[in-house]
C-alpha cells in the first residue's frame, strides 16, 4: 500500500532542516543521513548528501532525476562484483 | 579464443530476431550511434572470446539488431542468445578534457584543492545513477562522487585528476 497523499513524502525532519540551511546560504556542505527512506525532494539538487549504507557513507550528489526517489535507492546495502567465474570480465 | 584482459564489455544478445539468423542485442554503453559502423566483434563462448565479423548493425536506442557472418539460422542464432560481446579496449575513441573511462583512471593519482594528493584511485565503483572513485588516505577509505562541479581537471599526462571536493567530505572519512 502506498503512502496516503495527505501526509505528503517523507522527509526527515533534521535532514531536511540541514539542507534547507545549506540552500540558505547557499553552502555545499556534505551532510550526513542514515534517513534511507527520506524522499529527495526539489531543494535536495545539487548536495552532497552522504547516505549510510550500514556500514560506510556513500556520498549522492543529488540530480533532477532523483527528485522523487528516496536517498537509500542510491546507497545499496550490497555490492555486486560478478561471479566467481567472470573475474576478469573487462570492464566499460 | 583471446583473453578478457584487453576487452571490454559491450553488451548482450538477447535473442534471435526473424528466422533468417539475425539478434536482438543489448547495447550497454551511453552512446549506442557510436556502434553503428561497428564490423566485428568478440563473444564469450564457453569463457574464452570468439571473433564474428558484422555483416549489419541496425541500432535503435540501446538495442540493436545484428547479423553476422556464417549465422544465418534460427538454430545457429537461438545458440547465441544471452551471450555476452566484448571489443578490445584499444577500438574505445579517446576522451578528451574532463571526460574519462572508468578502467583508464584505475591508478591515476587524485589531488584535492584543500587536503592535496589523497592518494592512486584503487577502483571505480558503480552505483545506481553514479559512480565513485575509491582511495584510500592514510589506510581510510574516502569516496569521491564523479562530476563536472567536483573533476576538475583530468591530467593524462601526469595520471592526476584535480578535485574541488565539498565541504566536509574528505573530513567525514579520514575523521571516522
Amino acid at each position: 500500500m502506498s503512502r496516503s497523499l495527505k501526509k505528503g513524502p517523507y522527509i526527515d525532519i533534521k535532514l531536511e532542516k540541514k539542507v534547507l540551511a545549506n540552500v540558505d546560504s547557499e553552502k555545499k556542505t556534505v551532510i550526513k543521513t542514515w534517513s534511507r527512506a527520506s524522499m529527495i525532494s526539489p531543494d535536495f539538487v545539487g548536495q552532497t548528501i552522504a547516505v549510510h549504507n550500514g556500514n560506510k557513507f556513500i556520498p549522492v550528489y543529488v540530480t533532477e532525476n532523483m527528485v522523487g526517489h528516496k536517498l537509500g535507492e542510491f546507497a545499496p546495502t550490497r555490492l555486486f562484483r560478478g561471479h566467481a567465474g567472470n573475474k576478469n570480465k573487462g570492464s566499460k | 579464443m583471446s583473453t578478457f584482459d584487453d576487452y571490454y564489455y559491450l553488451g548482450n544478445i538477447i535473442n534471435p530476431h526473424g528466422f533468417k539468423g539475425k539478434l536482438n542485442v543489448y547495447l550497454d554503453t551511453d552512446e549506442p550511434a557510436a556502434y553503428d559502423q561497428l564490423d566485428a566483434l568478440f563473444l564469450n563462448i564457453k569463457g574464452g572470446l570468439v571473433p564474428y565479423f558484422i555483416e549489419s548493425i541496425k541500432i535503435r536506442n540501446q538495442k540493436a539488431v545484428l547479423e553476422l557472418q556464417d549465422v544465418d539460422t534460427l538454430e545457429k542464432a537461438s545458440l547465441l542468445s544471452k551471450t555476452e560481446m566484448y571489443l578490445p579496449l584499444s577500438t574505445l575513441p579517446t576522451l578528451e578534457g574532463n571526460q574519462f573511462y572508468y578502467h583508464e583512471v584505475v591508478g591515476f593519482e587524485i589531488i584535492d584543492k584543500e587536503y592535496g594528493s589523497l592518494g592512486a584511485i584503487k577502483e571505480v565503483l558503480e552505483y545506481p545513477n553514479q559512480a565513485v572513485l575509491q582511495v584510500f588516505t592514510k589506510e581510510k577509505e574516502v569516496l569521491i562522487p564523479i562530476n563536472s562541479g567536483i573533476i576538475q581537471k583530468v591530467d593524462r599526462s601526469h595520471k592526476t585528476i584535480h578535485i574541488q571536493a565539498p565541504d566536509g567530505l574528505i573530513s567525514m572519512y579520514l575523521n571516522a
